[in-house]
């Protein structure tokens, strides 16, 4: 609900230049809000006469005391716990201490009982442990139904999923079963208030928003891998264990895989969403045969090689590792962009990366504008120079 | 109130930029040189649905309305600065509409399906090397011979004959069949190109060189009675609206493109320096770019409304001469206003703008012929006059 | 809460496709206002949204003669263009979804309300959306409207492969690569673009035949529901903040001579900021 005192407002205007969304007007001197209106407050922080007011919602009869701990969803990839999953404990350690309140982890899968020291060792109180034979591998059903069940049961204050295809897959139904509260692809989590404050991009990365569950439980969220610092080693190996026993049937699965295909990246190894280091090539690579340099800067960095849907699209390199509005979102440490322009749809796949290094001809190529540093000249030169200079470099160190 | 458009419009707009912006204008100069449009450019144009975008459904066209013919020239108008793309449409759509009127369903049928698909060409051919705005002096004759009619006679300074010979088509011409009663006498008829006893020339005009200019003489072509449109004799009233179709279109397209050619110039002139400051500071510039900005958006309006009134006046809400009226308004500075806002444009980019690769250059020589085609802007006085003076003009 | 299946099978030969759509933002074309630090709304163009006009492609690629294709849509009045456009480029009829009471909504409320519809309309076979939408790029949509109907879900779709004997085969994109999935019907599908697809405006034909199509549109009354779940009054989260992320510092480019001088000073400007 939101309200504006007609007395106190001066029809100033200030707040209708600070509304994101373009709801507020200001008719015959006063502010007036109108339908686009989603209680972000901009318009609050503005007013100099506090003549505008929010009031938030209480969702009745839920006893939000009833629900405590701080849990993350691991995921299990290729036999070994993946790096988003130590992401997710470090910050959840981080947020269950300032809440008081306990670090858990939801641990499914079949054979997975002997990850739980890694979770251990790096400061998790809990594990709930879901093992059975079907929980192999990730279908929706299976995975939804478990953690829904376990979730209900056990009642965490807040859940944290990996935004990698399957957390997105997962996180959503789980939420809607439970009616709940999600908030997708985190880069920023802290506590304020109490409650979870969740940090996100939109409209492509042109906006970050803040936003809260104040009145669902748990609150719950996926969280972009890359970005939160991972949980350290403290030694310590003291979680404790829950069993969880589960019933599950593959007979009944509605959706059946029949066939996995893996592609080059599987020979990589490293998923281009997950990786430190990325280096990736454009149209200006200039061929498929040219690629190899591309392949071969980045196993000097121990990077995952990425692509521009140009280069996707000439057949150079497969799909899974493009970059972009139509591909992945990521945000490694570094991100070398080779023989790509930088058009819009590019840059809101890769532009939250911490450094920025590109090489292309074209000095006017827009991908120098979010650069922190730039070659202008032709990659094929460059690049080997490059790749050389860094092993010799990297040796040294 | 300026113009709004219906969804359907705005749609048709978004598709018509979308093929324009990425398929036409990149090539639009070498238009000039090459001195066609490539077919590749016509199949697409085809594809879209543009051409004879006036035929009725029934024969496979869109059936559009004038507004909506207005809204694809425009955006052609916008993408290609020689014009060429915007006449190979402009005509056809015009002298479609005249022929969905007032053609045989045998014509029609036979015609439309190969107009639509961009194979044939479909033109208009009333100019002859000694008759102009005075149609009634045309020097062809159409005979009635048998089952059909033998045209004779010759026509000169025509868009498209060269298209229409190679490819098929032809163009909708008037002649006289009764002589003695002057314009009461003349039939209005579809002559195929590719008939026995044609035999086209070219000429070199002075733009728009992607779509040919050229004539023919015609030598006892026959043609069967199916080709005759509206009445026969009573030829000259009809032709008039397919030439308003034609000059409503041409309004918008001189608005399009002078007002495109002003926003390549205000983008010149906000980075040119010149004795340290922009261009676009020189009160002699700027006020100039006002001035034209604002004309050029009248003459939008203007251009919009004639095409409005057209619609209007096929659901029988505006007469005959009301239509003509306004369509003789909004033609008759056209050119003029547009010429002189490209002019300055070409003047503010100095040497640049004289040269070959600059844009405007192509657009003004395209524009320039709007003053002359589809009626000549003393003829559109001419008409303005006999209406506020109460002499009908028909 | 969760739906009777069985009121869903449908055993006629021919199917029933719904698709949801948005209309949105031209997010590629959005600017910052640097003085205020706040979105440039006005004349940014509303299209619709590339991903979800994928998700209707695939819906009439499998399409066979008299299966019917809906598409849906919550928004303001002004959406009703991207439905006509969904209209123009095949689909059979559109219904929009406005009302007052469904401004302001987050994803659990636009999923409540879709399946609303969804489940007015009833005897759907298959439900295609879009992965994401190209201004909120939540990707959530689609799971809860499956999950709030009970039916099974598959995402980050490529491409349709086959429709057969009510069984659907899909390739899936994984993170290294894909896999082959076959589902049951009814299902929902979330499709990803393909980099091969370019959003395609539709011809004159299709667009005039458009406005013959069936439309309607569809409140709060009509949807029926519980009005608590609609809107920002329903929603379950909320935004507190909106801001601009911080701006990239501009960078150091390196135009040298010699490709060997570029390289050695890129290499000694990032050991001296120790970014190696």
């Amino acid at each position: 609900m939101i309200s504006v005192d007609k007395e106190k407002c001066t029809g100033c205007g200030l707040c209708e230049k600070a509304c994101p969304f373009g709801a507020i007007l200001i008719v015959d001197k006063i502010a007036v809000i109108g339908d686009e209106c989603t209680l972000c407050g901009a318009c609050v922080d503005k007013c100099n006469v506090e003549a505008i007011t929010i009031q938030r919602k209480k969702r009745k009869d839920v006893d939000l005391t009833l629900y405590q701990g701080v849990w993350i969803v691991a995921e299990i990839k290729d036999g070994k716990v993946r790096n988003v999953s130590f992401e997710l404990l470090g910050k959840a350690i981080e947020l269950a201490d300032e809440l008081k309140q306990k670090t858990c982890v939801l641990l499914l899968g079949d054979n997975v009982k002997k990850f739980s020291q890694y979770f251990s060792s790096r400061g998790a109180n809990k594990i709930y442990l879901a093992e059975h034979e079907a929980l192999k591998d990730y279908y929706t059903e299976t995975y939804s139904s478990v953690i829904t069940g376990i979730i209900s049961k056990y009642k965490p204050n807040i859940v944290l999923y990996p935004a990698t295809i399957n957390g997105r897959d997962l996180a959503p139904r789980v939420a809607a079963t439970l009616e709940l509260g999600l908030t997708a692809d985190c880069t920023g989590l802290s506590i304020r208030d109490g409650l979870l404050l969740q940090t996100r991009p939109a409209f492509g990365g042109n906006i970050m928003a803040d936003i809260i569950c104040p009145v669902t439980r748990p609150q719950m969220a996926t969280v972009r891998p890359n970005v939160m610092e991972m949980a350290a080693i403290q030694g310590n190996n003291n979680a404790e264990i829950i069993d969880v026993p589960v019933k599950v049937d593959l007979q009944g699965l509605k959706v059946k895989t029949k066939e996995v295909i893996r592609g080059a990246a599987f020979e990589c190894g490293i998923p281009v969403c997950e990786a430190d280091t990325i280096v990736s090539g454009g149209r200006g690579v200039g061929s498929k045969e040219n690629f190899k340099l591309i392949e071969g800067l980045a196993n000097v960095l121990n990077a995952a090689v990425g692509a521009s849907r140009a280069a996707v699209d000439l057949g150079w390199i497969p799909k899974s590792q493009q970059v972009g509005q139509s591909g992945n979102t990521v945000s490694p440490k570094i991100y070398i962009a080779c023989g790509i322009s930088g058009t819009i749809q590019h840059l809101v796949g890769m532009k939250s990366s911490d450094i920025i290094i590109a090489i292309n001809k074209d000095p006017d190529a827009p991908i120098f504008n979010v650069a922190n540093y730039g070659i202008v000249g032709d990659l094929c030169e460059v690049i080997p120079l490059l790749t050389e200079a860094l092993k010799k470099k990297l040796s040294e160190n | 109130m300026s113009i709004k458009f219906s969804e359907e419009d705005e749609m048709i707009r978004e598709s018509v930029r979308e093929f324009a912006q990425s398929k036409i204008a990149p090539i639009a100069l070498k238009m000039e040189e090459t001195k066609e449009i490539p077919r590749d450019i016509v199949k697409g144009m085809a594809e879209l649905g543009l051409m004879t975008c006036t035929a009725d459904e029934k024969y496979g066209g869109p059936g559009l309305s004038a507004v909506s013919a207005g809204v694809i020239a425009e955006e052609l108008a916008k993408a290609d600065c020689t014009g060429s793309t915007c006449v190979y449409y402009l005509v056809p759509a015009s002298w479609g509409f005249l022929l969905n009127k007032y053609g045989t369903e045998e014509a029609k049928q036979e015609i439309f399906p190969k107009t639509v698909s961009g194979e044939w060409f479909l033109g208009i051919a009333t100019t002859e090397s000694d008759a102009g705005s005075d149609v009634g002096a045309t020097k062809t004759t159409i005979k009635p011979d048998g089952d059909g009619f033998v045209v004779n006679g010759e026509k000169m300074y025509i868009s498209g004959v060269r298209e229409a010979v190679t490819h098929g088509g032809g163009h909708i011409t008037i002649a006289h069949q009764t002589p003695e009663r002057g314009t009461r006498g003349m039939t209005t008829f579809y002559l195929p190109l590719t008939a026995e006893g044609i035999t086209p020339t070219y000429i070199n005009d002075l733009g728009r060189e992607g779509i040919s200019c050229g004539g023919f003489s015609i030598n006892n072509v026959r043609i069967p009675k199916h080709y005759i449109l509206g009445e026969e004799n009573k030829g000259f009233y009809i032709l008039h609206e397919g030439y308003e179709y034609a000059r409503a279109l041409i309004s918008v397209i001189c608005a399009s493109a002078g007002l495109k050619s002003l926003e390549n110039g205000m983008n010149y002139i906000k980075e040119r320096k010149s004795f340290g400051k922009p261009l676009a500071e020189y009160q002699e510039i700027n006020f100039r770019l006002a001035e034209h900005y604002t004309k050029l958006n009248m003459l939008r309006d203007l251009g919009y409304k004639a095409l409005k009134t057209i619609d209007l006046e096929q659901e029988g809400k505006v007469s005959r001469f009301e239509t003509s009226n306004i369509v003789a308004q909004a033609k008759m500075f056209c050119s003029d206003w547009a010429c002189k806002a490209i002019n300055d444009v070409m003047q503010w980019q100095g040497a640049f703008g004289y040269s070959r690769e600059c844009l405007d250059q192509a657009a003004w020589r395209a524009v320039r012929s709007f003053s002359l085609a589809e009626g000549t802007k003393e003829v559109m006085k001419m008409i303005v006059a006999r209406e506020l003076l109460g002499k009908k003009q028909y | 809460m969760r739906l009777n299946l069985e009121s869903h099978l449908n055993f006629d030969e021919t199917m029933k496709f719904i698709v949801c759509v948005k209309q949105v933002p031209d997010t590629t074309e959005v600017k910052i206002d640097p003085e205020t630090n706040t979105l440039i709304r006005e004349g940014v163009p509303s299209i619709l949204n590339p991903f979800d006009q994928f998700a209707l492609e695939e819906a009439i690629k499998i399409r066979q003669e008299g299966d019917e294709i809906i598409v849906i849509s919550m928004g303001p009045p002004q959406a009703k263009k991207a439905l006509l456009k969904c209209l123009a480029l095949g689909a059979d009829k559109a219904i929009l979804l406005s009302d007052r009471a469904f401004a302001g909504a987050d994803t659990w409320a636009t999923s409540y309300t879709l399946t609303q519809c969804i489940k007015k309309i009833g005897d759907f076979n298959i439900i295609f959306c879009g992965l994401q939408a190209i201004d909120g790029d939540t990707a959530q949509v689609g799971p809860e409207i499956a999950a709030q109907l009970g039916i099974p879900q598959v995402t980050h779709c490529e491409s349709v492969e086959k429709l057969e004997d009510k069984k659907l085969t899909a390739k899936v994109q994984t993170d290294d690569g894909y896999k082959i999935v076959e589902t049951r019907l009814p299902v929902l599908i979330t499709g990803i673009t393909p980099s091969f697809f370019e959003p395609t405006n539709p011809p004159m034909m299709s667009i005039m035949k458009a406005n013959k199509k069936p439309f309607s549109t569809w409140g709060a009354e009509e949807l029926g529901g519980s009005k608590d779940n609609y809107g920002l009054n329903g929603s379950l989260t909320e935004v507190i903040k909106v801001y601009s992320p911080p701006a990239r510092e501009q960078g150091v480019v390196i135009k040298e001579e010699t490709a060997e001088t570029a390289v050695q000073k890129l290499i000694d400007l990032l050991s001296k900021d120790k970014v190696i």
